[in-house]
Formats: structure tokens, C-alpha cells, sequence
């Protein structure tokens, strides 16, 4: 069994992934890359990077990460300056506690997981 | 976007005027490790993971023997740019196979709104397209030069 917080950094990896795919997925940043003078060839390589990475995280936590991802936009938002930056709401600061150290935790506010960069 | 707002992002913590590492994954940790020692991000594992899924993309390095490592990611909180040179070279799998020798890493917030860091990686792309601008960078002693001169070229 993996550690909590192991998972909590496995799904941060997986969203900087899941941007990037969208990103290359995107004609327009395509476009501005083949403008600058940047090939784009390994599209299939990040979809199974993002494979090896889905395998490593836990179903259930998966699929609330991808419920929140389509509703959301972003399932994982960083906390900055103990602010929510889903929707602007302040984090409780005993989030932060070791009460609380290696959890998964949650916006109260919007229910997005929340990140500490 | 000015070069004056894109200096910003930049210090002289961030420049790494000689690599150690010779081989491509060596050098995206070398970089990474730079950046975490000379900037607020802190997760160097994020970081890394991210711009090796980059380079898997699509190598990042341009026939003009410079790279541009890049990417949005959660652990990172501003806009953050980081220039390296190593003199020896370093093949990072450019189209045209030689080394590269300059080196910016831009890193992104994921939020960030409008693609400001191509936009960024754009201009940088652009000052460094003439061979002068290159060789007087691989020249500079401090990162005021290295300022200076982007700041001319643009
Ligand atoms: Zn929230």
C-alpha cells in the first residue's frame, strides 16, 4: 500500500502530464511551437507515460480526481498564501498541521484537492 | 511582451555560468537542482518528471545549439527562468545532432493564464536566433552581461 502522500504527489504528476498532453493536443500550441522551430513527435510516449502513471494511483482516488478534472477544470489547485486557488477561498491553517500530514486534502469550499507548492 | 518585464523572472541565482553534467538526463537534473537552490520552487522530483515527459514530447533543443526545457507544473508558483551554458556542448538530441551549448529553462505556473511563458520562450527564441548574440553569451563573465546582451538583441 502506498503512502497517502505518495499519491497526493503521483496525482500532481499526472495533472503537469495531463496539461501537457492537452497542450500538444492543441492546434494552437502546436502551431506556436512548429513556428519556433520545435518537433512534437513523442505525443504516444506521454500518453503512456500518463498509463504508467493512472496504474500507480489508486482507483477510487483516480476517478475523483478525473470526476473533478471535468468538472472542475482543475482537480489539483495549489494553496497560495493559505488561499484556495480553485475559487479563492482561504485554506484553514490547521490544513497545514501534522494532524493532517501525508492526507489528501480537500477545498472545504469547492471540494478540489488542494496542493502546497 | 517587453524584454525589461521577461528580466524579471530572471537573477543572478538563476544562471549557471559552466555545467558539470555531459549527457542529456544529467544535465535536465543538473538544471533542475540549479533551479530549486536558486529559486522559491522546491519539488525537485515534480520537476524533473516533468521536463523528461517534455523531452519525450519532442526534444527541446533548437539546431542553433540552444535548448529551451520547459513546462507548466503545479509546484511551481511564478514564472521562473534559469540560464545555463556549458562549453564543452551537450547532445540533447537536436535535429541537426550538434551539441548545446546555452541553455534556458522556463518554468511555468499551471495557471498561467495566456501562455505567458511561450510568449516568453518566443522572445528568448527570437534575440538568440543571430550567431552574435550566441557567442557573446557563451562569453559573458557575470548575468548582468548576459541581461545586457538579451536585452540588445531584443
Ligand atoms: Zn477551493
Amino acid at each position: 500500500m502506498t503512502k497517502a502522500t505518495d499519491q497526493g504527489r503521483a496525482l500532481v504528476a499526472l495533472q503537469d502530464l495531463d496539461e501537457q498532453i492537452r497542450d500538444a493536443e492543441s492546434a494552437a500550441t502546436r502551431a506556436k511551437y512548429e513556428e519556433m522551430g520545435f518537433q512534437l513527435p513523442g505525443l504516444d510516449q506521454l500518453h503512456e507515460a500518463q498509463e504508467k502513471l493512472e496504474d500507480a494511483i489508486d482507483t477510487k482516488l483516480l476517478t475523483r480526481y478525473r470526476l473533478l478534472a471535468d468538472r472542475a477544470g482543475r482537480a489539483v489547485v495549489p494553496v497560495v498564501e493559505g488561499t484556495c486557488t480553485g475559487c479563492f477561498t482561504n485554506v484553514p491553517t490547521s490544513f497545514t498541521s501534522s494532524v493532517y500530514e501525508g492526507q489528501i486534502m480537500n477545498c472545504e469550499s469547492c471540494g478540489r484537492i488542494l496542493f502546497w507548492p | 511582451m517587453t524584454f525589461d518585464e521577461l528580466v524579471q523572472y530572471m537573477s543572478p541565482e538563476l544562471f549557471v555560468p559552466n555545467l558539470e553534467a555531459r549527457e542529456k538526463s544529467a544535465v535536465l537534473e543538473e538544471l533542475t537542482t540549479a533551479v530549486v537552490e536558486g529559486s522559491k520552487v522546491k519539488d525537485h522530483a515534480l520537476i524533473l518528471e516533468m521536463l523528461r515527459n517534455r523531452e519525450q514530447l519532442g526534444s527541446t533543443a533548437l539546431e542553433t545549439g540552444v535548448a529551451f526545457p520547459h513546462g507548466r507544473s503545479l509546484a511551481v508558483t511564478r514564472l521562473t527562468i534559469l540560464v545555463a551554458r556549458s562549453s564543452d556542448g551537450v547532445d540533447f538530441d537536436s535535429e541537426d545532432g550538434k551539441p548545446t551549448h546555452l541553455f534556458f529553462l522556463l518554468l511555468a505556473p499551471p495557471h498561467d493564464t495566456g501562455n505567458f511563458y511561450l510568449q516568453a520562450l518566443g522572445k528568448i527564441a527570437e534575440a538568440i536566433r543571430r550567431k552574435d548574440v550566441r557567442t557573446s553569451l557563451m562569453k559573458a563573465v557575470e548575468f548582468d552581461e548576459v541581461v545586457q546582451i538579451l536585452q540588445e538583441a531584443s
